[in-house]
């Protein structure tokens, strides 16, 4: 069953760049709406086969590939994976859906499209530490050349700098693991928790060290980041979309699947520190926010702040941090797939993303009221406000870990504070006042443009963004859904440090 | 959820109460977002005004069963995750639904207001919309049991406050002024929200009962005491515009009209209710309690002193409001939790009257500055009785609303702490010294131009008016009859003369001092300098500028140099270098084979040596 969530997009992909004769266009994105919205509809069928109360991995396959080298294709899903699953195949979607027309190579585009979606899928199943690592792998070429090819004016310096921090990042996810197999002397890539009987405490830290950096690079955390805000503003929007809202959390899933749940002594050691970076991490990210005049690099280090979130909760590892953690993952996703996507429609319409020149774009008749709407929702979400996904993720991080770091635990809620402050500053500078579109010069009154009659958004646009702010505020509103299918997964672990505390002090039986 | 039988379906379905106020706003989206254009925005108006008018009713139905059958409590779970448990929570006792029918009512008789008030305006819609988005959340907050709920919704408020502040966002004064309610608020929302998840983690439930019950039996160390405290009165201060957060309140006059009378009398009032709810858990810090009291004196005070000061017709009496709510801050602190109420209650009252009446002068004459109004008492007889009534309802003079409560807390106070009751009845002295020398200004003086052409309002404002009015006269009567505190008039005669004569004095001092123009900005130094001081709210404004708004910036602008300068300025010589090594590489390249294996093979050597050196 999971193996057909790979399988669809990869078809979907070589079926695209195989076909003969010239391409439409309009008719691959069609194909590759069709493909998404398969693949949407077997995540969908995998959710109502799983069993949430079982904590362990579920709906398992297992085929011995290169068993030499301790290569196995392993595949398994539980609620850590689930919910991004089914995120993945509905931004995925969405940014199919989004995509505008392309002028050239629509065949690789939608391509390279859906291989990422399918390589996603598959680092989120992978129940094996290479075949993650070759997921991991595979999903970075494809984002390489989405940027560079079809991204702005700079696009290849950002395209370059992502590789080159991304490679880094899996370079030393893959010396983790290797040295893992090299000091324990084993070629077992399974995902067991490596202890202490197994292997000194310094490998471990070693070890872990290097996975924290990896997956710090690919969140990103302060100071990897750096990548990020280029990335973003040089990326087409459906690009922004996938790589917020989908890629970013291949780290934090790295964080939690393979630095938490592989080396609980070491992470319970490391785990002051862990939360200290977090709350660097997110003022950090939250005050650099503040300062940006590009809305694209605004949002994108909002993510920076947001992400931070993930490892407070990780470090706390408390069952509630770690729902919350799930849950952040969720909503961040959602939010910031949301915010690029109207940051996008502005940037189209108005041709500028600067919030120095863009004024009063809620103007009703001539200006952008709903994408307004939406966007006001959206930063409201981002910042916390309840009855949006925002708010529950964050309360459920901050009260998961308030007893276990309570500094860091305040200084994350500070930058929580902060978000409201610079998304205030955004909805405020570029949608609230007069309508114009004033660029900096020496003689504003000839270059402004004040007679601006922005045209309609497309419905191509609009539904996937009202989906999106949908999906926001339902799970604001009954997050009872999305935790039935994460708690068990989360508390179980959560409760494994205490577990293997209890089975090397004598078993549990 | 579970129906039980035994209670009557009014009750069982309280939890629709907040719920009519949000669907209004879900029914007026058509219209509010232009996907209906045909017949105009009236309709939305009109589902909401119903949706008020059953919530109105099903209040009072609940009244009606609750007096009966008693005090009721709905609960209702929400989420679950290991040992977290938030729920939702009704508290159908007789105040919190007193305070509901106030919100709602006000509500109600706000709207129709509206639709006078705001006749021409294109987004009639939206602004309904958001009333009553505001609504629903203000009917949840006062009914809320658990404080995880009222958290939730007191966000919601301050989302809604937001929206309405900024309902004519195309003007520069109203984004600076909507993006300040924001924020204010939301310093004080985050605040709260540490104490709530610190209450959370620590107690477990978030019932007011059980946390009552967990801080009458767990000790905590005085720092986490006083921390949780402070943290916990935050919010509430912000919400009840109370120094030093009280500026979005003056700012937010520049919103419409029918939402600065909401905002006025019941949004103030539900912070104040959600600080009544909290304040068995205050008594553990001894610290939060003093600065309530310095927070509430400072606040009567200087709202009060502010407030004469104004030129603007609505600001002069926002800043009253936070003067108001000074002393509800006060009774709080000193413990008197049905005498809050009751000035809530009175306050609420009036000051929405007054606000009405203030609406009306600035739609008939367009004009809000007081130096430009005059001589409006003969021609606009309504709305003239209507601030007449209010005036009268706000201050300690006539046995009107608010007389028993000035009565009550300095009977209360004279005992306990003096000087308290010294604020109290220069707070009362001052506030009648604006309200008449308001009255002198615009409905007394001369007609200036403005004011020569000035019709009564229509009968769509004229009539919440006059019911309102009447509800304000009758005041002293209802509040006989619910009379939680055993006799209103349980003060002696003694601190009846004080409050008479406090109010009085205030009320010769206004009728005597010169409103002219020339003194309105005095030539003589020292006077224009406190004219000044007041007139500015103490620079309150510049003083946050220049503190915490340029420290905020300060950071973020260091942050973003250290962030270009050094992080991604290291990134980008590594990089350059590389290139740099790569390019001279290249030239020491002969470009002959046997270099190349020469190369390869020293490489392959090389990692197998290290990796038996690394085994071995």
């Amino acid at each position: 069953m999971l193996s057909t969530l790979l399988l669809i997009p990869f078809i979907g992909a070589f079926a695209l760049l195989f076909w003969p004769g010239q391409p439409v266009p309009g008719r691959m994105r069609v194909v590759t709406i069709l493909v998404l919205a398969l693949q949407l509809a077997w995540s969908l069928r995998v959710l109502l086969a799983f069993d949430p109360s079982d904590g362990g991995m579920q709906l398992q396959e297992s085929f011995a590939w290169v068993s030499s080298i301790g290569l196995d294709y392993r595949l398994g899903i539980d609620g850590l994976s689930l919910p991004l699953v089914l995120i993945n195949a509905a931004l995925t979607l969405v940014s199919a859906v989004c995509t505008r027309d392309i002028s050239q190579r629509p065949r690789i585009y939608f391509a390279l499209l859906l291989l990422i979606s399918g390589a996603v899928n598959g680092a989120f199943l992978a129940e094996n530490l290479l075949l993650f690592f070759l997921f991991y792998e595979l999903e970075l070429v494809p984002l390489w050349l989405l940027i560079s090819i079809w991204g702005g004016t700079e696009r290849a310096y950002a395209a370059t700098k992502f590789l080159i921090f991304t490679a880094v990042s899996g370079v030393l996810i893959l010396g983790a693991f290797l040295g893992l197999a090299l000091f324990t002397g084993t070629v077992d890539f399974s995902l067991t928790p490596v202890l202490s009987e197994r292997l000194a405490m310094g490998s471990q830290l070693l070890l872990l060290g290097a996975l924290l950096i990896g997956f710090g690079i690919k969140i990103p955390l302060v100071p990897f980041h750096t990548w990020l805000p280029d990335a973003h503003t040089q990326a087409s929007t459906p690009v922004s979309v996938l790589l917020a809202g989908v890629l970013l959390k291949l780290g934090t899933y790295g964080l939690l699947r393979f630095c938490l749940g592989m080396f609980p002594e070491a992470w319970a050691l490391l785990a002051p520190w862990l939360a200290g970076w977090a709350a660097v991490s997110v003022l950090y990210g939250s005050l650099a926010a503040i300062a940006q005049r590009d809305m694209k690099r605004m949002v994108a280090y909002s993510s920076v702040g947001h992400m931070g979130y993930i490892l407070l909760a990780a470090a706390a590892a408390t069952p509630v941090s770690l729902l919350g953690a799930v849950f952040q993952m969720v909503s961040h996703g959602l939010i910031s797939a949301l915010l690029f996507l109207l940051v996008g429609i502005v940037y189209r319409k108005t041709g500028t993303r600067d919030l120095e020149v863009l004024r009063g774009l809620l103007n009703p008749e001539r200006g952008l009221p709903f994408t307004g709407t939406l966007m006001i929702l959206g930063v409201m979400a981002s910042a916390g406000l309840p009855g949006m996904a925002g708010f529950i993720s964050e309360f459920l991080v901050f009260r998961g870990s308030l007893e276990a770091f309570p500094l860091a635990t305040l200084l994350c809620m500070v930058g929580s504070g902060l978000t409201a402050v610079y998304f205030l500053l955004l909805v405020n500078r570029a949608f609230f006042g007069r309508m114009a579109i004033t660029p900096p010069s020496a003689d504003p009154v000839a270059d402004a443009r004040l007679d601006i009659r922005l045209a309609a958004v497309a419905p191509r646009e609009t539904i996937p963004a009202m989906a999106l702010a949908i999906g926001v505020v339902a799970i604001g509103l009954i997050p009872g859904w999305l935790g039935r299918i994460s708690e068990t997964a989360s508390t179980a672990m959560a409760l494994l440090p205490a577990l293997l505390a209890s089975l090397q002090n004598g078993g549990v039986g | 959820m579970p129906l039980q039988d035994a209670l009557p379906l009014p009750i069982q379905l309280a939890w629709l109460i907040p719920l009519y106020g949000f669907s209004g706003m879900v029914l007026s989206l058509p219209w509010a977002s232009g996907w209906i254009k045909r017949h105009g925005p009236r309709p939305a108006a009109y589902l909401n005004l119903l949706m008020t008018l059953l919530a109105v009713v099903h209040g009072s139905l609940v009244i009606r069963e609750v007096l009966s059958f008693g005090p009721q409590h709905l609960d209702i779970p929400w989420f679950h995750a290991a040992d977290l448990d938030l729920r939702i929570g009704f508290d159908l006792s007789l105040t919190n639904l007193a305070a509901l029918e106030l919100v709602t009512f006000t509500s109600l008789i706000g709207q129709v207001f509206a639709l006078g008030y705001l006749d021409k305006e294109w987004s009639l819609a939206r602004f309904f919309a958001l009333v009553g988005f505001f609504e629903g959340a203000m009917a949840g907050v006062v009914l809320s049991s658990n404080l995880f709920m009222s958290y939730f919704l007191l966000e919601m408020l301050t989302l809604s406050t937001y929206l309405l502040v900024g309902f004519w966002y195309a003007q520069p004064l109203v984004v600076t002024a909507a993006r300040d309610a924001f924020l204010t608020k939301r310093v004080g929302d985050v605040l709260l929200l540490m104490g709530v998840v610190a209450l959370s983690a620590w107690a477990g439930s978030m019932e007011f009962d059980d946390l009552y019950a967990w801080a009458a039996q767990t000790p905590l160390s005085p720092l986490a005491a006083s921390l949780l405290g402070l943290g916990l009165i935050a919010g509430p201060m912000g919400k009840c515009a109370q120094f030093p957060m009280h500026l979005w309140l003056d700012e937010a006059m520049e919103g419409p009209n029918p939402a600065s009378i909401l905002r006025n009398s019941v949004v103030v009032t539900c912070g104040a209710v959600v600080l009544l709810k909290l304040m068995p858990l205050l008594r553990m810090s001894p610290l939060a309690t003093t600065v309530l009291l310095a927070v509430g004196t400072i606040s009567a005070l200087g709202g009060a002193l502010v407030a004469i000061a104004q030129v603007d017709l609505k600001r002069a009496f926002s800043y009253s409001t936070t003067s108001y709510l000074g002393l509800v801050f006060i009774a709080i602190a000193s413990e008197q939790p049905f005498l809050a109420l009751l000035l809530l209650f009175t306050h609420g009252l009036a000051k929405a009257l007054l606000f009405m009446s203030v609406g009306s002068v600035i739609a008939t004459t367009n004009c809000q500055d007081l130096t430009e109004l005059g001589g409006l008492g003969r021609r606009m007889p309504a709305t003239t009785t209507a601030f007449l009534v209010a005036g009268a309802g706000l201050t300690g003079i006539l046995p009107l609303g608010c007389f028993w409560g000035y009565g009550l807390l300095v009977q209360t106070l004279i005992r306990q702490a003096p000087w308290l009751a010294a604020v109290v009845l220069l707070t009362n002295g001052l506030t009648a010294l604006n309200l008449v020398r308001v009255f002198r200004q615009v409905f007394l003086d001369v007609a200036h131009p403005k004011t020569r052409r000035a019709p009564e309002v229509n009968w769509l404002m004229a009539l919440p008016m006059v019911t309102l009015s009447v509800l304000v006269l009758l005041t002293p009567l209802v509040i006989n009859r619910i009379d939680p505190l055993g006799g209103i008039a349980d003060f002696s005669q003694l601190t009846t003369v004080l409050v008479v004569a406090s109010g009085s004095i205030g009320l010769v001092a206004g009728c005597l001092i010169r409103l002219d123009r020339f003194w309105s900005r005095s030539v003589i130094m020292p006077l224009r300098a406190v004219q000044d001081l007041l007139a500015y709210d103490f620079y309150t404004d510049r003083i946050y500028r220049a503190t915490i708004v340029a420290f905020v910036a300060g950071l973020a602008s260091i942050t973003n140099s250290v962030d270009r300068v050094l992080v991604n300025g290291l990134v980008n010589r590594i990089g350059s270098a590389s290139m740099a090594s790569a390019e001279s590489l290249k030239l020491g390249v002969s470009g002959q084979l046997q270099t190349y294996v020469l190369t390869v093979i020293l490489a392959i050597v090389l990692l197998l040596g290290s990796l038996s050196w690394f085994h071995g």
